[in-house]
């Protein structure tokens, strides 16, 4: 058993995957299933890493803010209006997060670097939040396929910067967005994306990403284009195509995008 | 005159006692920290740190001693230099959050206060390792010991050199990628050092 629970595929895919789908299932009737992706996440992270938050990394950080995500979102979702003022405060609160967590890596790099590095991070992260509670939230399937692009994007990207960990906690996101999608391309029938799924995926997977460019050898390009899936996942597709088909459409839009950004974190031999 | 004998004798003493502390600057080009886990449960890999410095104290009278090592993390190299068609080196590897951290943490330091002696030779540290922000007890176990003067120096410079070995679970500091079966728990120190008296 211990051998089965310690293989990545299953730390970083199917146990988040199963516990995304169980979640999706169970809430689902409550407006609930976008916890969905903090399950899988939290999965992922009870096997790779552990929950211990102290001392506070970067690392530790992402999962303290990968927790509280969700929980935003929910308050969002249940005593708010979506505005585009709230929107716009959600972008903002991604931005000051990523400064946060990586802040004091940040301060150890040359002023040049930090900025780069630091600049690119809060602006991808209120990119991605703003944008998705803007124009994802309020269609599950669209929501669900960007964020199937982005954690799986995130982590291949990540992989192939050096870092298996970051690598899996993307794999696992994708998985969870799986496990959101999955009930709804079987029933034909949407459920509710909502700040509780949006915030929870694009602010994780944007932490992720940008854990990946600045603690590991992602380049800060590769994250730009990142930033842009959820807009791949906007893209026009048949209204009358059956959910299933709809879901297939916007999660290939999405991997296209997430395609280009593994392969601009693909090192050229001549960079070794 | 013999009560001012006595007095100017006790106010020396503290003196005399203070000249029997040698303090010594770690060489960082002869002071190399090597360390060995388990890989995948076939094979043992080794790896070092290229880049050491600090200080140590010895007092032979008193048998006692402080030591400090400060380790650049980014120093560390196993030999995988080169990609050849990967993504990413194993070096390249270690140096990220799955383990060292070096962007986040560029140092691990040990700081010892107590160490035993067996003779004039110190046999044991006994002192604090801090890896990735947590400080853990560590013991070094020195094998070997030799105090003279450098003959690269026709005699001008004395030093004292020697190894030490020890060993700690790297999940006790939160490096836990890898566990249970695919990178060892247990790291085995070596490491061959040398002092010169300042």
């Amino acid at each position: 058993m211990d051998d089965f629970l310690s293989n990545p595929a299953v730390q970083g895919g199917l146990a988040p995957f199963v516990a995304a789908l169980v979640v999706a299932l169970a809430l689902q009737p409550l407006r609930l299933a976008g916890l969905s992706v903090v399950a899988a996440f939290a999965t992922c992270a009870y096997f790779v890493s552990g929950f211990q938050l102290t001392p506070l990394t970067a690392t530790r950080k992402i999962l303290l803010l990968s927790i509280a995500a969700p929980l935003l979102g929910v308050l969002v979702d249940f005593a708010f209006k979506p505005t585009r003022v709230g929107a716009a405060l959600l972008a903002l609160g991604a931005g000051a997060a990523a400064l946060w967590a990586f802040w004091p890596v940040l301060a150890q790099r040359s002023a040049s670097e930090a900025w780069l590095l630091g600049g690119t991070a809060a602006l991808a992260l209120a990119f991605m939040v703003g944008f998705a509670q803007l124009q994802l939230a309020g269609d599950a399937v669209r929501a669900g396929s960007a964020a199937l692009g982005l954690g799986l994007g995130t982590g291949v990207a990540a992989i192939f910067s050096a870092t298996a960990l970051y690598g899996l906690y993307g794999i696992a996101l994708g998985a969870g967005a799986g496990g959101f999608l999955l009930p709804q391309m079987i029933r034909g029938r949407k459920s509710f994306a909502g700040a509780t799924f949006t915030l929870s995926a694009m602010l994780t997977g944007g932490l992720v990403g940008a854990g990946a460019m600045i603690l590991a050898q992602l380049p800060w390009y590769s994250l730009a284009v990142l930033a842009f899936v959820p807009v791949a996942a906007r893209l026009p597709a048949p209204e009358k195509a059956p959910l299933w088909l709809q879901a297939v459409i916007f999660s290939v839009y999405a991997f296209v995008v997430a395609g280009v950004a593994c392969l601009l974190a693909w090192p050229s031999p001549l960079q070794s | 005159m013999r009560r001012l004998t006595v007095a100017l004798g006790a106010l020396a003493l503290p003196l005399v006692a203070a000249a029997q502390v040698e303090n010594y600057v770690i060489d960082p080009y002869h002071t190399v920290p090597y360390w060995e886990t388990d890989h995948l449960g076939f094979a043992t890999m080794r790896g070092r740190f290229d880049r050491a410095s600090g200080k140590f104290s010895i007092d032979r009278a008193a048998k006692s001693g402080t030591l400090e090592v400060v380790i650049q993390t980014a120093s560390l190299s196993t030999g995988d230099v080169e990609r050849d068609g990967r993504p990413r080196t194993r070096d390249e590897h270690l140096r990220n959050p799955d383990f060292f951290n070096v962007q986040e943490f560029p140092t691990m330091t040990f700081r010892a206060n107590s160490i035993k002696f067996n003779g004039d030779d110190p046999q044991l540290i006994e002192g604090n390792l801090t890896l990735l922000g947590v400080t853990k007890p560590l013991a070094l176990k020195v094998e070997r010991w030799k105090c003279g003067p450098d003959p690269r120096t026709q005699g001008k410079r004395f030093q004292c050199g020697g190894n030490a070995t020890g060993s700690f679970k790297r999940s006790d500091f939160g490096m836990k990628f890898g566990l249970p079966t695919a990178i060892g728990d247990e790291v085995k120190l070596w490491m061959s050092f040398y002092g010169f008296r300042q």
